[in-house]
This record gives C-alpha cells, structure tokens and sequence, in this order.
C-alpha cells in the first residue's frame, strides 16, 4: 500500500505548491533526474526508490556537511524537450548536484544545462556513447559503456566456444548501440552474426521473430535490452523449442527477470556490473528496497544508489558544495566502492575500469558464471 | 529448417496475432459505428482488462487452479467488470459530447487514455506484474511444425468469441438495435429504439473483448504493465481500418491480415523485425488509395 | 453559436472581452507583446526555457490549425514534418557541414514535397480514413529515422552547431526564446493573413461543402493539399531551430504523443481560431509543469484536468465563431 500514501503524498505537494517552497533551513537539495512518467516510468521510478534509500540512510548518519538531503524529482519523461524543461527547473530550484539520467536520447541535451549552471551531473544509467562527446565536464559516467560490455561478451561467448551468434535489440538508443557494438566486436573477433533483429518495446509477442531466429540456428542468442521484454523474449525461444545459450545485457540482470520468463530464464547467461546480490554490504540494500517498494530492486536501482553515495563522498571530501571542488573531488575518486564495484574515472568522465562479470540464472537467481 | 516450415510457423505467428488485433479492432469498429468515435483509449481499457484478470484470477486460482479453466473464469470476471467501465466512461465522458464537434470528442478519448494509463502506473508504481499460470509448453507436433495447444486454445477462443458476437449482432434484437444506430439515431428514435441504451450496449460488449484479450495476453505472454494497451491499441486501429472501418467481419480480416503481415514483413528478407511495421503501415496505405473504404467497408456520405 | 461566445467572453472575462474588440485587439497585442519582449530578464531561466518551449507548439499548433482547423483534415501524423525539418537541418550541418541558414530553405522544401507525397494519393479519402494515412506516415517517418545510419539511428544526431546571425550566436536561452517569439509571431501573422485570403475562404467553403465547393469551381483536391503543404512548412519550419536549440535530436521527440499533444493544442483551445490555438499550446505546455511538483502523478491530473475542459467546453476553451458543428 505504500503506493497509496505516495498518492497521498503527492497530493498533499500539490496542494503546498502554490505556495512558496516550504525550504526546510540546512537541507541540501540533490535532483534526481529520470522519467516518472511515460513508457520508461518502471525504471525512473525504481531508480528515484534507490536514491531514497541512499537519502533515507544518509540522512540516518548526519547527512552531509551538517546538512539533511532533500531529493527533488525532476521527470524528463524520457522525452529530450521535457528533460529540458525538467533541468531547467532543478536548476531554478538551486540543486546542488543531480544525479540520474536514464534514457540517453533525452540526457544528451541537458548536459549543457548542467554545464551551464555549473552542476555536477552523476549520471547513474544512461551509458550511450554519444553522451562522451556532449559532457561538458562535470558529468560523470559510472555505468559502464557499452563497448566494455561487448569485450566481456566476446570473451565469454569464445570462452563457451560459441560460432554463430543471433542479436535482438529493442530499438532505443541504450539497446541499439550495445548490439551495434557487439555485432562489430563480434565480427571483428571471427565470429559470425547471423541473425540480427530489432523489436518494439511493450510488443509482448515475440513469436515471429523467435522464428527468424531458429530458422537460423545462432549457437547462441543475445538480447541487449532490457529485463521486461526480455523475460517474454526468453519464454518465448524456449517455447519454441530453441536449445542453444541465451545471453542479456546489463539491462536485464534485474531478478525480476526471473518473475516474467520463469523457468525459461534457468541457464540464461547476463553480462552485468557486480549486482547487489553477491555483496554483503548490499544485503542490506535490498532488504531495505524490499521492504519499502514491495519490489526487487531493478537493473539501475544499485547504480543509482551508489551515485548518491558518490556524490555525498566527493561532497564530504570537498568540505563544500562548491560545484569546481565536488567535481575535482569526483574526478579523484580513487576505488571507492559500495553496491557495484570501485569507482574510479577516465580522462573522459567514464568509469575506468570494465565492471562486467557474467551471470548465470539458477533457481531464479543469479550466481556467478563458471 | 526449410522454408515451407519456416512459412507454416509464421503463419501461425501470424494467425495468434492477428487475434488478438481482431479482438481489440472489432471493439473500436463497434464503438465507431455507433457514436462515430475512434475511441484511444480501447487499447488502455485492454491493458485495465489485463488486471482485473489477473486480480481475479488471484482471488479464485484456490478454488478453480490457475489452468485454462481458472483462466477462462477470470476472463469472463474481467469481460463484465471491464465492460461496466467501458459503459461508466461513455457515460461520463462521451455521452455529454455527442454533440460536439468530432475532433473534442476525440480529444476527450485520448485523455481518458491519459487518465487509465496514468492511474495504473500510480497503482502499480511503474512495475511490471508477472501472470502466473499454470499453463504447460505443450503442444502437437504436425510433422515438423510444433503448434502449442496454448496457441489452439488461444485462437479457438478468440474464433469462439467472434462467432458468438456475429450471432449477437445479427440474430438479437439488440444487435439489431445496434446496427440500426449506427446507421441513423434520429430514426431509431422515432423508431422507439433507445439510442442511448444501445450505445451503453455497445461499449460493454466492445469493451468486453478488449478485456477478453487483455486477460488472455496477460496469462499467455505472463506479464502485464501499465502501458501495454498502447501499441496495440494503434495496431488494432490499423486492422480495424484496413478492414473497413464500422464492418464487424471487416475488423476481424483485418486484425488476421495485420498479424499476419507482421509475421511475414519479419521474415522477408530486407524487411526484418525492424521494419516491418514500415512494411504493414505501407501496405495499409496502399490498401486504402485503391480501396478508399477499406477491405469490407461500405462507401458512405461523409457526415460531419 | 453566438450565445457560445458570449459564455466564452463571460469565462474568459476581459481577455476575451478585449480580443474580440476590433477596436481594442491592436493596443491590446502591442501591449502583450511588449511585455514578451521586456520579460525574460524577469523571467530566470526556466520560466525562460517553458515559455520558448510554449512559442515552438504556438508555431506547430498554428501549421497544424492550417491543416484541421482551416482545411477540416484530420492529421494524426504531424510531428512528421516536425521531424523532417528538424532532421534535414540536423543532418546538412551536422554531417555536411552546411550553414544552418542555407539548410533552412532546404528543410522547408523537404517538408513541402513530404506533404505532397503524403497528401497526394490520399486527400481523396474520408477523414477516418486519412487520420489512419497520416499516423502511418508518422509512424514510417519515426522508424525509418530510428532504422537509418544517416539520422544516427535510435542515438539520433548530436553536436548539432547552434547558428550565428550576423555576428550574434544563438545560443542562449533567452536567445531562443527571442527566436521562438518571432517565430510564433510569423506564425500568427501568415494564420492571419491565409484566413482572409481567397485560399482561407476556399477552405472555409470545402469544410463545410465540398461538393458545393466543387460546383462553385474550386479544385479541392488542389486546396486541401495546399493546407497540406503549407502545413508542413510550419512544421519544419519550428523543428529546424527545434534542431539547434537542443544541439540533439532523437526519434523519441517524433513519436505519435507528440502529433498527439499538437492536436490537442488545437482542440482544446478552439479550432480553426488563432487566440484559441495559441491560448491551447500555452495549456498542453505549461499545464504539466506547473504540475510537477504532484510527481509521477503530474500526467494523470493533467488528464483529468484536459478531460474536465472538453466536458465543459466541448469547442474548446475559446471557440471560434461557427465552432459549434
């Protein structure tokens, strides 16, 4: 029922709206950039549940610099003009750093926003390559991009003595550059790609393009989007009476994956950065989301967790707020680590190290893969 | 595998498809005929039908098992809640705007879309919900060609459902009714026909299949999610037109033609999965400059 | 219909009272415009940011008004020409390093020629008929940018280079939102103009009489496409500096919610009327972000809120004169 007090909740901020801002004297305001409406809602949302959490335990600690956090949403609804408009907003409300960034289409234009204002941008999801390019600085990557992913995929698939590979992507721009990058690397690494499809999110039945594939006969297939579809996709290929290895992307290491394919998912292999399942310090995580959201934590809840406390780290060692100095501090991050592994940052704001480990489905759940 | 069976196996792709487009096409070619409204928000209303056979079906699986009979139970749950929305929405929300321009009615459809997708991402958070069966993978093997009994199960429902509908609209009084409305209101009314009841009748029973639909999705793919209804409420739209807009038999060769085209533009080499709703859109274009009525629509006086 | 407007006037106060005096509607907009001109220094920057965002749906409300309101075509595919402006300025400067101003002119015949292929074969078909036309070409339009190398696929195009004009770089927001203000101030003075003309009273007729309109001699087929042209214009026009005020540009910015929010601008508003069109735009646009601070919830009030004004004013909140058909 907690969604019907969030209900509430919101209600109850609409009606303070009007009014000026009731601003809580030593709070720090932290935006939380992501879509909370629209098709991509799932996965905003589950993202702003992480970063609450991370508040909720900061905050427990003293918070930051003597001060408590305050989240602002701002919903960019996965549309490029309305993450404009939503970047504009955080900036008018004085945000001392956002964090965020789920669809890269409607990242890119905000990172001259942020540039502009002088913001630090910890952006915790969106990892398509044409985001490098677009940072003016003070953006900070901590998912891996997705030519990392394609290396760990390429070895593992050689590793597994794979030939033929089929990819399916779902068509936005995170899942279409993964499968491009992986197609290329792939054949670049001798191997061949046999089939490579593209579907619409939310189509649910896959059937048709599960019999493009067997007519192929891949070794194995790889889906490069994202757990919701994929579980369909997964269901379906084994339906259909496909035996060879099933491999996904970090978009789908999500064990909600396991609660759509079924038993279907046993055996699926995920390239993913080290999901909180397998660190002790993340038990705790996903009790508490558990917990609080009646709900598995998704493929960027622990990212975005680790973002907030990144950012709350760099702040403390900063000894400000002051944007020049938290980025200096950003940049400096040397391995510090909570729910995905250390952090630590190229030249170019990406994380500098390949985070990827492979996954394999058991019992629906994720074990490390041999 | 060798193209005959390759052929075989996206027909029947095609042919599940294209019943679940039939389904949902013949609700918004029914609600055309008789208030002249593309109704956006059909699609949404198969998604709430998607949920209301799922909580219902978790409410009775203890009794009846969550096999096809729970199944079917559930369905026909969700038919009659969902079609009493259906009903309360047109009641609320249409029924004061029949006379206003067409477009202010169409606007109101698409914020009552609006207004169910957004209160069941608020409900669920976001969060896809997995459907749980206990449907097997089983099926029959015809020579190579594998069809899962899920698959004969689906498609005979939604034949079953058609049927019964056809018997509906052409054998009762209040098909008859309905029929009758949707050519002229001002005559049935001299007639003594209750215009406004009919039209309830036929947003419950519209509405009703789309529900159908969204409770046999649900439990056949096994997962729901607050935006389900919009693809294919547009591709239902689509076969609803291809097969003539307002002609009952005519949304149901569409929905089986779309599906079908589908399937195929996947399969055709240079189409593929990424462009084959190019390939459906054009063949739909195609389809009305040389039939501008659509496959089994009527040419009739354009009234605005 | 006239006790319609008198409601109108009555709900709308003033305003509405002011606007529909010829007499007081010149003083009236000089004054509006004034204070748009002095404003964004008052404004910070993100009231800056809605309101130029408000100026670029005044323009596609308005080119899309030419269409359904003008015309009486149901076009449910408009962010067509959106995307066709927006991607023919994208890819010319960003790829081939064409200036922006040479790639305008370029862009709006692009467009011109896409509402030729679109309404040639189909302006013949009924609305019903024409609306499915139109979402398919919208449809089309979104998957082929999304499909092909050249628009960038799914990432779309970025580092579009923002334009100089005579030694000014637009490239502030409150640059664009002096661009967008001109823009929509074109865009009401050629709306006005093409109501007057011997063009916007051919479209009146065909609205409400084609086979009339036929016996009197008018070509439909001819003036419905040029809505259609003219239409699409509009629509390149304000997806081209869409194009380089983002610096970005993505298939999802094309989707059919876009086309669909457009319409609604038109609708809501009042049809076929220029204030009621603007005064639309001006809702769809600021009404969900005034709304943010009810989070994931904004849309569904905001739907609830669209729902109430159709239900209570069902030809929009400032109808135009004969709206009530």
């Amino acid at each position: 029922m907690k969604h019907f007090t969030r209900v509430l909740a919101a209600g109850a901020l609409l009606a303070m709206a009007g009014g000026a801002s009731a601003q809580a004297q030593g709070t720090l305001k932290v935006g939380v950039e992501v879509p909370t409406t629209g098709s991509e809602a799932t996965y905003g949302q589950d993202m702003y549940n992480a970063a609450a959490i991370a508040r909720d335990e900061i905050n427990a600690h003293g918070g930051v610099l003597g001060k408590k956090i305050q989240l602002i949403v701002g919903d960019d609804a996965c549309d490029p003009q309305q993450a404009v408009n939503a970047a504009s907003k955080l900036v008018s409300q004085k945000v001392v750093a956002v964090v965020g960034g789920y669809c890269s289409g409607a990242t890119v234009p905000v990172l001259k926003i942020y540039g502009d204002a002088h913001i630090p941008f910890v952006i915790t999801a969106a990892n398509s390559t044409a985001l490098i390019p677009a940072n003016p600085g003070n953006a900070f990557l901590i998912n891996s991009t997705g030519d990392q992913q394609a290396i760990t995929a390429v070895k593992f698939f050689q590793h597994k003595k794979i030939k033929t590979l089929a990819i399916v992507n779902e068509g936005d721009a995170y899942s279409q550059n993964l499968a491009d990058l992986m197609r290329t690397a792939w054949q670049k690494a001798g191997g061949k790609v046999v089939d490579f499809e593209t579907v619409n999110k939310g189509e649910q039945d896959y059937s048709s393009v599960v019999t493009a594939i067997d007519a192929k006969h891949p070794d194995a297939v790889f889906w490069t989007a994202y757990y919701a579809d994929g579980g369909l996709l997964i269901r379906q290929l084994r339906q259909s009476g496909y035996q060879g290895m099933i491999a996904v992307g970090d978009g789908s290491n999500s064990v909600k994956l396991f609660d759509i394919a079924g038993k279907a998912a046993e055996g699926v292999y995920a390239f993913s950065n080290p999901i909180a399942q397998f660190l002790p310090a993340a038990k705790s995580f996903i009790a508490t989301y558990k917990k609080e959201y009646k709900a598995e934590p998704g493929p960027y809840a622990p990212l975005t967790y680790d973002g907030m406390q990144l950012l709350v780290w760099a702040m403390k060692k900063a000894g400000t707020t002051n944007a020049a100095a938290v980025e200096k501090a950003l940049a400096s991050a040397n391995g510090v680590h909570w729910l995905t592994g250390p952090i630590a940052f190229t030249k170019k704001n990406t994380l500098a190290r390949s985070n990827f480990v492979v996954l394999e489905g058991k019992n629906g759940a994720w074990i490390a893969a041999k | 595998m060798s193209l005959s069976v390759i052929i075989a196996h996206q027909l029947v792709n095609g042919l599940v498809l294209g019943s679940f487009y039939a389904l949902v096409a013949l609700g918004y070619t029914m609600i055309f005929g008789v208030i002249k409204l593309l109704n956006f928000a059909h699609g949404d209303l198969y998604m709430v039908g998607g949920f209301v056979g799922f909580l219902a079906l978790s409410a009775i699986s203890g009794v009846v098992g969550s096999g096809w009979g729970g199944i079917f139970l559930a369905m026909l749950l969700s038919m009659i809640g969902v079609g009493c929305l259906g009903v309360l929405i047109e009641r609320i929300a249409y029924h004061p705007m029949l006379h206003a321009p067409r477009l202010s009615i169409l606007i109101t459809a698409l914020a009552v879309s609006l207004v169910l997708q957004n209160a069941v991402l608020a409900l669920t958070g976001g969060q896809y919900t997995a459907f749980h069966t206990d449907l097997g993978f089983g099926g029959i093997h015809l020579g190579p060609i594998f069809i899962s009994y899920n698959q004969m199960v689906l498609v005979a429902t939604a034949a079953g459902l058609m049927v019964a509908l056809e018997f509906f609209v052409t054998h009762t009084q209040y098909g008859r009714a309905m029929r009758a409305v949707a050519i002229d209101h001002d005559m049935c009314r001299l007639m003594g026909i209750d215009v406004s009841a009919i039209i309830g009748v036929t947003f419950f029973v519209g509405t009703a299949l789309a529900a159908a639909a969204g409770t046999m999705a649900g439990a056949y793919y096994g997962s729901l999610w607050y935006f389900m209804g919009f693809l294919i409420g547009l591709k239902a739209f689509t076969a609803a037109v291809i097969g003539g807009i307002g002609s009952i038999p005519g949304a149901m060769l569409g929905g089986l033609i779309l599906g079908l085209l589908e399937s195929f533009g996947t399969q055709i080499p240079g189409i593929g999965s990424a462009w084959k709703d190019v390939f459906a859109f054009a063949v739909l274009i195609l389809v009305l400059v040389l039939k501008p009525t659509g496959l089994l629509g009527k040419s009739e006086q354009e009234r605005m | 219909m006239a006790g319609r407007n008198i409601q109108a006037a009555r709900l709308l106060g003033p305003l509405a009272a002011v606007a529909e005096n010829p007499r007081l509607r010149g003083p009236a907009l000089g004054i509006l415009l004034a204070v748009l001109l002095i404003a964004p220094p008052a404004l910070g920057s993100y009231a800056t940011v809605i309101l130029t965002n408000a100026f670029l749906y005044v323009v596609l409300a308005l080119g899309l008004n030419i269409v359904v309101g003008y015309a009486g075509l149901l076009d449910l595919g408009y962010a067509a020409f959106f995307a066709v402006g927006a991607y023919t300025v994208g890819i010319l400067t960003e790829r081939f390093g064409v200036n922006f101003w040479v790639t305008l002119p370029i862009a709006l015949a692009v467009a011109g020629l896409a509402g030729v292929i679109i309404g040639g074969p189909t302006l013949r078909l009924r609305s019903d008929y024409l609306a499915i036309v139109t979402l398919g070409f919208g449809e089309i339009v979104r998957i082929s940018a999304r499909n092909m190398k050249i628009t960038g696929s799914a990432s779309g195009l970025t580092g579009i280079e923002q334009p100089w004009l005579f030694g000014w770089h637009i490239a502030t927001p409150r640059d664009f939102y002096y661009v967008f203000l001109l823009l929509a101030v074109l865009a009401v003075f050629i709306s006005v103009r093409l109501a007057g003309s011997r063009l916007g009273r051919a479209w009146l007729y065909v609205r409400y009489d084609e086979d009339a309109a036929e016996a009197m001699g008018i070509d439909r087929v001819r003036v419905k496409l040029a809505a259609y042209i003219i239409g699409a214009m509009f629509g390149a026009t304000a997806g081209a500096f869409f194009a380089v005020n983002l610096g970005a540009i993505s298939p999802e910015s094309f989707s059919f919610n876009q086309s669909v929010l457009i319409l609604m601008a038109v609708v809501l508003g009042g049809m076929g009327k220029i204030p009621g069109v603007i005064l639309g735009a001006f809702v769809v646009i600021i009404g969900p972000e005034l709304l943010r601070a009810a989070g994931d919830l904004r849309l569904l009030i905001f739907a609830i809120f669209l729902l109430l004004i159709m239900l209570f004013r069902p030809s929009g909140i400032w109808p135009g004169r004969r709206a009530g058909r």
